[in-house]
């Protein structure tokens, strides 16, 4: 199953599961 | 290091080291590398102000975006990156696609509508003027056909990636390909430097010239890092530009397969809705997704914040992977004949692009 994923597929989930992360206050502050 | 090395070096990261849960601890070394080097460009940047500052002196401010990318350059051309840091460091891509999803966060889908269409327009001229000029500059200097479709693609749209796309597509030589990739790379890395320069040159507003980066550099991560060494804003303009051209690969590289079936030298496209969804890079659906998101208020204004803290530091890891995978004394070993012809390429598409730009700021204010 992995194999069928693309690179471009694990960012677009990767960064969504982040800013979900943010939204649901898990991540609250990210400093820069 | 042959041809093989520079695809293995430009190609991101293979899809199977990328996806495989077995192989993520190989690719631990090399990430913590692109972190390492990524935050002492942040650490130098943030060094130098405040040592004016305590001093009163009166210093450059260098972003750390150069900095990250001139210690990945230092160490990629002395000392070298040894193998059990490469696989990581071909993760910067990954970053990159992570961080423009995230960035999303920072655009209103009004901004991407008005931006992206305007970029949309200029990408149509930019592309049918660059592929027009390629191909006669490369029939000029006798280049092989199918060496002068990758130059024109790669030079057109979408650099390494769009090279890649475009040789499985049309039954390129390998070595046809790793010729196109290092011309595409050494001008990328020339351009990245030299954009902010003719830039600030010529006054550039912010959106000006992020649109003239997203417009003109080839590859994403260099056009990223050229629109964000001008500053952050054009940085933001300089990824939707790009990510505009991206969005245009499949069509083109659809076009030349058909253009080559036809002459019998590639195989034959069967589906052609199937070929230009598999050839569409996805991480722009994401971005559209979280544009979309920010816009209808999922997000609180910290929480934006937040997000594109996160987008920055995914371009952080990307900025030192730039430096990093780049390898000047091997790319400029491959020969002078396409590295001439797509100089001479890129010089003529910046300054077409530039012309449109100019023409938008006149007509739309940009």
């Amino acid at each position: 199953m992995f194999k069928r994923v693309s690179l471009d597929t694990w960012a677009v989930l990767l960064a969504l599961a982040a800013a979900l992360l943010v939204r649901f206050g898990v991540l609250k502050t990210i400093p820069w | 290091m042959g041809s093989a090395a520079i695809r293995r070096s430009a190609d991101a990261v293979p899809e199977k080291t990328a996806t495989r849960p077995g192989n993520a601890a190989g690719l631990i070394p090399g990430i913590l590398l692109l972190a390492v080097v990524g935050y002492a460009g942040k650490f130098i940047e943030h060094f130098i102000a405040s040592y004016g500052k305590a001093h009163h002196l009166v210093l450059p401010n260098i972003e750390y975006v150069l900095w990250a990318i001139l210690i990945g350059l230092a160490i990629s051309n002395t000392v070298g990156v040894s193998g059990i840091f490469r696989a990581g460091v071909a993760t910067y891509e990954f970053w990159l696609k992570a961080g423009i999803v995230l960035l999303g966060a920072r655009f209103l889908l009004g901004d991407v509508r008005r931006l992206g269409g305007l970029s949309l327009v200029l990408i149509a001229i930019e592309v049918v003027l660059a592929l027009t000029f390629m191909t006669y500059l490369g029939r000029a200097f006798k280049l092989k056909p199918k060496l002068i479709s990758l130059l024109a693609v790669g030079s057109s749209i979408c650099g390494v990636s769009a090279i890649i796309a475009a040789q499985g597509a049309i039954d390129a030589d390998e070595e046809d390909s790793s010729y196109a990739i290092a011309a595409i790379l050494l001008l990328g890395a020339i351009s990245l430097f030299l954009f902010p320069v003719v830039g600030h040159m010529l006054h550039l507003s912010d959106r000006a010239y992020g649109l003239w980066a997203g417009l003109a550099v080839d590859n994403t991560a260099e056009a990223t890092a050229a629109g964000a060494l001008y500053s952050d804003a054009a940085g933001k303009v300089a990824v939707l530009a790009k990510t505009c051209r991206n969005a245009t690969i499949g069509f083109i590289v659809l076009g030349y397969a058909i253009y080559w079936a036809s002459k019998g030298q590639a195989a034959e496209v069967e589906n052609k809705g199937a070929f230009l969804w598999r050839k569409f890079p996805k991480f722009i659906l994401g971005f559209l997704l979280i544009s979309l998101l920010a816009t209808v208020g999922f997000f609180t204004k910290p929480q934006l914040t937040a997000v594109g803290n996160l987008s920055r530091w995914a371009f952080l890891l990307t900025f030192a992977g730039v430096g990093l995978r780049t390898n000047l004394r091997e790319l400029s070993k491959q020969g002078a004949r396409p590295f001439i012809v797509g100089a001479v390429g890129e010089i003529v598409i910046a300054l077409i692009t530039l012309g449109l730009v100019f023409g938008a700021d006149h007509w739309y204010h940009l």
